[in-house]
């Protein structure tokens, strides 16, 4: 067995034993339902509901998607531009770096009275808040361009253009999905927030609406959906960085010691 | 007009020459430190000329200003007697490392140049970056990826990608001081090969004395603080040359000359 799946194994195996575990305790305990839930009346919530889940789930992922390849697009393409460009760099930069100190989630109430109850709001709040550390990842990856690299590309008269897309923006790549990692999380937050505050739909509207009437069963099944769906995200990069980053050698240290 | 140039052929018209090349460097606290002090040298076309010194001698920056990559403090740079300001294609480098772009397999990085340089029919090309890997032993790794090769392979990669276009002048940053005793001395002759079969000049720095004195025509010797040419000691060895070379005694005598004019401070090392 490859070291991975013996790491999945020994993950999953301690994933069972806590949920075990809380099951006795809640039901040896003789805890209310209504209070914390077993997992089994989390499971039976999901299982009856899932049509409920479904739809509203659908909602957020949506949301979360667009505001992430939004946040991804503008990260990036602004990014690159202050690396490129020293104007931006004394203008824009410290405009956007004023912004990034800001608790931007506290924004959310005035996003959702400009932008309405519909998903444009939490795309908006999402892409807003993500779009930072994809931002800051790609700056901060052009900066760190290998030196080495730059000076064999001025020793064969390279233009900027030339630079910028054989060596800064394949260098920055490591940086750039670091950034889209936490990105991606942000976006889900941020989404998830919008739909506490104003929403007719979503996984942040069910949970609103699941805690107010008590319904901790369901509460708790919404809220291990979008754990299941953090966990996924989070998956879904780290495929994707070995497919893009095959070349940094990361993965393969990881392996070989299997 | 030629000013008369240190010792050894004098070439009627160098193909590369530095003329009153001065570098003077300003600390913080606003110190001048003078890395090169006037410097004028000339190189014939087709000469291997070795540049030795202890680090901090300014060898480096002799080949950095050379190669454009550094600004001169003062005098100038001639190409074919034409002054020139920053890199030309007609001056190729090789780095102290192999300087790979690792997310691009051996072949590509070897092609890289000629992708920048916009150059044409790509086929031609592509078939000379086969025939030059080949040529540096590295047949069977142009599809790797440089994190598959060892540091010596990495950096015949890096020869092969200077010699992918026709610079005339090849300069060498210690190209092989990262490597092992035995990887060096093969990559050694086989740069020697090269340089015969190829036909350019090339300017080699190395810290190295038997090494320079193996490759080279020439061996400029150079002092630090400040750092100047002491002197320029030509090795009339017969070529081509191999490893028996390093027992000869005439090959020696020209080494122990050099480390005499590297001063006291570099006694018997390498």
């Amino acid at each position: 067995m490859s070291n991975g799946t013996v790491s999945t194994l020994y993950a999953v195996a301690t994933f069972l034993v806590v949920l075990a575990a809380w099951q006795i305790a809640v039901t040896a305990l003789h805890v209310a339902p209504y209070f914390i839930p077993s997992p089994l009346a989390i499971l039976h919530a999901l299982i009856a509901g899932r049509a409920l889940y479904a739809a509203n789930f659908l909602v957020t992922l949506e949301s979360t998607l667009i505001a992430f390849a939004v946040a991804l697009a503008a990260g990036v393409l602004l990014g690159a531009m202050v690396s490129e460009s020293r104007l931006l760099r004394r203008t824009l930069y410290p405009l956007l770096i004023a912004f990034q100190s800001m608790p931007r989630i506290a924004l959310a109430p005035v996003i959702i009275v400009w932008f309405g109850f519909g998903i444009s709001s939490k795309v908006v709040l999402g892409a807003f808040t993500a779009f930072f550390p994809i931002f800051l990842n790609t700056v901060h990856g052009m900066a760190t361009a290998d030196p080495d690299q730059l000076a064999l590309m001025r020793i064969l008269k390279a233009n900027r253009m030339q630079v910028f897309l054989k060596v800064k923006l394949p260098g920055a790549l490591p940086f750039l999905l670091a950034g889209a990692n936490i990105g991606i999380i942000f976006a889900i937050l941020a989404v998830i927030v919008g739909e506490f505050l104003g929403a007719n739909r979503g996984m942040g509207f069910l949970i609103v609406n699941q805690s107010n009437q008590m319904d901790m069963a369901g509460t708790f099944a919404s809220v291990f959906l979008l754990s299941a769906t953090g966990i996924g995200f989070h998956y879904g990069l780290g495929a994707l960085r070995r497919r893009l980053l095959f070349w940094s050698g990361t993965g393969e240290a990881g392996r070989e010691a299997g | 007009m030629r000013r008369p140039v240190e010792a050894g052929t004098a070439p009627a018209v160098p193909i590369l020459a530095l003329r009153d090349v001065s570098k003077t460097y300003r600390t913080v606290r606003g110190e001048n430190i003078v890395a090169l002090s006037q410097t004028s040298l000339a190189f014939e076309a087709g000469e291997f000329v070795a540049i030795v010194g202890p680090s901090g001698c300014g060898k480096t920056t002799l080949l950095n200003i050379t190669a454009g990559l550094l600004r001169p403090s003062g005098g100038t740079i001639l190409f074919r007697n034409a002054a020139i300001d920053g890199p030309t294609p007609e001056v190729g480098m090789v780095f102290q490392g192999p300087v790979l772009l690792p997310w691009r397999k051996v072949i590509e990085n070897v092609l890289l140049p000629i992708e920048v340089l916009g150059l044409r029919p790509a086929s031609r090309y592509r078939q000379r970056a086969a025939d030059l890997i080949g040529m540096l032993g590295l047949a069977g790794f142009a599809e790797r990826y440089p994190r598959e090769l060892s540091g010596g392979m990495q950096q015949r990669v890096s020869i092969a990608r200077a010699l992918i276009y026709d610079s005339s002048v090849l300069l060498m940053d210690e190209p092989f001081a990262a490597l092992d005793a035995m990887t060096r001395e093969e990559l050694n002759l086989e740069l020697l090969r090269i340089w015969k079969m190829t036909g350019r000049t090339i300017l080699f720095v190395t810290h190295n004395i038997p090494e320079a004195v193996l490759l080279s025509d020439r061996v400029v010797v150079m002092t630090p603080r400040p750092g100047k040419v002491s002197a320029v000691v030509p090795v009339p060895l017969p070529r081509p040359r191999s490893l028996a070379l390093l027992g000869d005694p005439a090959f020696g005598a020209i080494a122990s000359r050099i480390r005499g004019l590297l001063g006291p401070r570099s006694g018997p090392a390498a």
